[in-house]
């Protein structure tokens, strides 16, 4: 079986800045995929390749074997769509309108249909509606749909985002850090969002930070270190491999001294 | 403790205001003027004359004392907005009495007259002002309450025709028909503030929102009713050829205003080179038009030469959008900028011969329609129209067209993605928005809503020349805009309509009418940056800077006759 979503060797260097080198992801049809590493690791710059923000410099992203076309709009129809690290809602658009945004790729109302309102454009209109509020109680936001966006606390801010993604009935949800931010209670409801998303179909990579929240999540772990794919595999090889505890935790301790009494040898010398 | 001074501050303010009304206000008798036996300033001693600027301030006064001791919800700002409204009759009353009567004697004392009126009324007003401050801030009232559709609609009605009677109160209170009159500046500011006053503190009550939510809810009767005052409005007491013209014009630049309000209030692109659209659609139709001067010596029907109009202003918008594919911001502001110019210049020196350069192309021919002139007065039914009445109600349809255009694409998936695009353009693309496509058809439809307002505009004139769409006229139709409220159509009319009449108005104050014109805008700017009236989104958006912040759900006070009804609903 194909992967949905397959990154081939994908490079990506600003200027003389190598911030990926070539990384591969396979993700399988209703799989969800972790993607970790520390601060600077190159997590969101391949991201940004896999949802055709940035066109990598060599290496193909491959949407159901089809190379992805190189604009986002085209992305997001192509389905996969995206939440945002830093939350990137509409903030002076209400709740319900914000889902109706992401539902736009999907509705097919012209210009000249949307002018004169027809019956054809009431039908599309409905159906978008019942659409976004059947996701807004998906994620648990049925009953402020009319409240605007800005004026959401911040857990919910993160959910309307998935649902505005979900919106664009993606095959592939990218989430950049969904857990940001959150308190155990969020997180546990985070993961069992995303558990249910992943069971309606939906294919999903996740970037996190918590490795804890991604090694229960995930059926599959790539780490990155460095713009360089360190490892990849389910969570419980990753989390027993020696060098991604280096990665994260620094060397252990031991060897820290050993290394500070080499340098301090190598100083009297 | 501070709270504790409120109320008998205000108290005390509001009956010192009422005393002040009462008092004679000029000392000294004006010998000049085109009617003599209003020419006096003692046309300011009468207790309630012409001006009714007393009769305004007697009203307020009376209204700070009853507002001081009754509970009221939001009592900070129902008393400030009647605060300010008295200030404001008192300040200019006073100020054109001391400047027209010869100084700081004509609003004192003078060969033995006192008349301190003007000076107690300012010190009242200030007192109830201060007092009124002293109280506590309130969160915005919000009446939520939703009646059978036919109490919503019957409310609609009355609120859409006391507006109207609001609307040519405003026009004529300066005196009608445009003849010079000496006292028509302050009356007209006079009115105003006490208009400004009753609004504001309706505002404070929750009504004027209740009423803009009932409006959006029953769109299209709104529209209707709105249509069908505007062709009211040559039956009643504005009807005469003078004002004509002048609603006519604001018409024209309301339309126009509109279609800006597409570029700018919906998908955020500051256009500053608008105007030249409506240049465009004006010299189409002129050249189209069969007047000798044009280049094309064909006259087509108005409909298709408008239509024409429309069209090719929509394609030079598509060419002036096309940068924006690629230019943001403050960048693309230059890019329009320069096209305004470039067309200016162009049809200056009339490149291409089709403008007629500095002659202008003159003497368009009078629309008629069934061999009616639309320049003269119809009768209809032994009733006597003024002139130019076709012209108006061509342009009332032309608006009625150009609202509709707005108001359809804005509740559309279309619409939304413009906001989309004003709010996070890299979001709104990363969500499958085409925002090159949906930025140039933002520019398209706009600059053909202006060809179309141009198409009218040279034949209401008779006359298309350049001059008519220089730079500040795109700067004029913008502030329009963002005066009025971005986003909104009674926002663009209201600041077309502001930014046309009050020049007019303000004649009585010769070469400071800019000035003052300029002043308003700034302080308007200040305490109300969404605008008069504003889009519910922008309105969430600038309102933390005037509330406390709290979050939408803490300061809406739930009516509770709207539960109450909500209950009984379900």
């Amino acid at each position: 079986m194909t992967p949905v979503l397959q990154a081939r060797d994908v490079s990506m260097v600003f200027g003389g800045l190598a911030a990926l080198k070539n990384v591969s992801l396979d993700l399988d049809e209703g799989k969800i995929v972790g993607l970790i590493g520390p601060n600077g690791a190159g997590k969101t710059t391949f991201f940004n390749c896999l949802t055709g923000l940035y066109t990598p410099t060599t290496g193909q992203v491959l949407l159901k074997g089809d190379p992805l076309p190189g604009d986002p709009a085209a992305v997001t129809d192509a389905g996969v769509a995206r939440t945002f690290q830093n939350i990137r809602l509409f903030p002076s658009m209400t709740v319900l309108e914000n889902v109706l945004l992401g539902r736009h790729v999907r509705m097919k109302q012209g210009p000249l249909s949307s002018l004169f309102h027809g019956p054809a454009f009431r039908r599309g209109e409905a159906a978008a509606r019942d659409r976004a509020r059947e996701l807004l109680a998906f994620v648990g936001l049925g009953k402020v749909e009319d409240e605007l966006s800005r004026n959401l606390p911040y857990g919910d801010q993160r959910r309307l985002e998935i649902a505005r993604a979900l919106a664009t009935d993606p095959a592939v949800l990218l989430l950049d850090e969904p857990t940001a931010g959150m308190n155990p209670q969020e997180t546990e409801a985070a993961r069992q969002l995303i558990f249910r998303i992943r069971d309606t179909g939906v294919s999903v990579v996740v970037i996190e930070h918590d490795t804890k929240f991604i090694f229960t999540l995930c059926d599959r772990v790539s780490v990155l270190v460095q713009g360089e794919l360190l490892v990849e595999g389910t969570p419980d090889e990753v989390r027993g491999d020696p060098r991604v505890v280096e990665a994260y935790l620094g060397k252990p301790p031991e060897e820290v001294e050993a290394e500070l009494q080499a340098v301090q040898e190598g100083e009297q010398s | 403790m501070k709270t504790a001074m409120a109320r008998p501050l205000s108290a005390i303010g509001s009956v010192v205001l009422i005393i002040g009304a009462l008092l004679p206000w000029a000392t000294f008798v004006l010998n000049d003027g085109p009617y003599p036996d209003k020419a006096t300033l003692e046309f300011f001693d009468a207790p309630f004359g012409l001006s009714s600027f007393r009769l305004y301030l007697e009203i307020l006064g009376l209204a700070g004392i009853v507002f001081t001791f009754v509970p009221v919800r939001d009592k900070i700002r129902v008393l400030k907005s009647i605060g300010w409204g008295a200030a404001g009759i008192s300040v200019v009353n006073l100020l054109f009495i001391a400047g027209d009567g010869g100084g700081l004697g004509a609003i004192t004392a003078a060969d033995g007259v006192p008349a301190f009126g003007s000076i107690v009324a300012v010190v009242g007003s200030a007192v109830l002002l201060f007092g009124a401050y002293q109280l506590p801030p309130e969160p915005l009232t919000v009446i939520d309450s939703k009646l059978p559709w036919w109490a919503e609609w019957l409310i609609l009605l009355a609120a859409f025709v006391a507006l109207l009677f609001l609307i040519t109160e405003t026009l004529t209170a300066g005196g009608h028909s445009g003849v010079s009159d000496p006292y028509i500046g302050p009356l007209f500011l006079s009115y105003l503030s006490a208009v400004g006053a009753l609004l504001g503190v309706l505002h404070a009550f929750g009504v004027t929102e209740w009423i803009s939510d009932m409006s959006e809810r029953h769109r299209v009767f709104s529209i209707v009713v709105l249509v069908l005052c505007a062709v009211a409005v040559p039956f009643t007491s504005v009807g005469n050829d003078y004002w004509m013209t002048i609603t006519a014009n604001i018409g024209v630049y309301a339309a126009t205003a509109i279609g800006l309000n597409i570029v700018v209030g919906l998908a955020g692109l500051l256009d500053l080179g608008y105007v030249a659209f409506m240049g465009i659609g004006a010299f189409v139709a002129a050249n189209l038009s069969g007047a000798v001067a044009a280049e094309f010596h064909i006259q087509l029907p108005f409909i298709v030469a408008a239509i024409a109009s429309g069209i090719v202003a929509g394609v030079f918008g598509a060419v002036v959008g096309s940068p924006t594919l690629r230019v943001r911001g403050d960048y693309l502001a230059i890019v329009t900028l320069a096209f305004g110019e470039i067309f200016v210049r162009v049809s200056q020196n009339n490149i291409g011969g089709l403008t007629g350069g500095s002659n202008a192309i003159p003497n368009i021919p009078d629309l008629s329609l069934f061999g009616a002139q639309f320049n003269d007065a119809p009768t209809i039914g032994g009733l006597q129209l003024p002139g130019g009445v076709l012209y108006y109600f061509l342009i009332v349809l032309l608006v009625a067209l150009v609202m509709f255009v707005f108001g359809n694409l804005k509740n559309s998936r279309i619409g939304r993605a413009w906001i989309a695009i004003r709010e996070d353009e890299d979001v709104a693309r990363a969500m499958g928005v085409k925002t090159g496509k949906l930025k140039i058809l933002a520019f398209m439809t706009g600059a053909t809503l202006a060809g179309l307002a141009g198409a009218v505009f040279a034949h209401k004139l008779a006359t298309a020349s350049y001059d008519s769409f220089q730079f500040n006229q795109s700067v004029t139709l913008l502030a329009a805009v963002i005066l009025g409220g971005m986003g909104t159509i009674p926002g663009a009319v209201l600041g077309a309509a502001l930014l046309f009449v009050l020049p007019e108005e303000l004649r009585q104050f010769k070469d400071y009418r800019l000035l003052f014109f300029g002043l308003a805008l700034v302080v308007i700017m200040r305490f109300r940056p969404q605008g008069l009236i504003a889009d519910r989104h922008r309105r969430a958006e600038l309102a933390d800077e005037d509330t406390t912040g709290e979050s939408l759900d803490d300061t809406a006070i739930k009516e509770p006759v709207a539960v109450a009804a909500k209950e009984a609903g379900a």
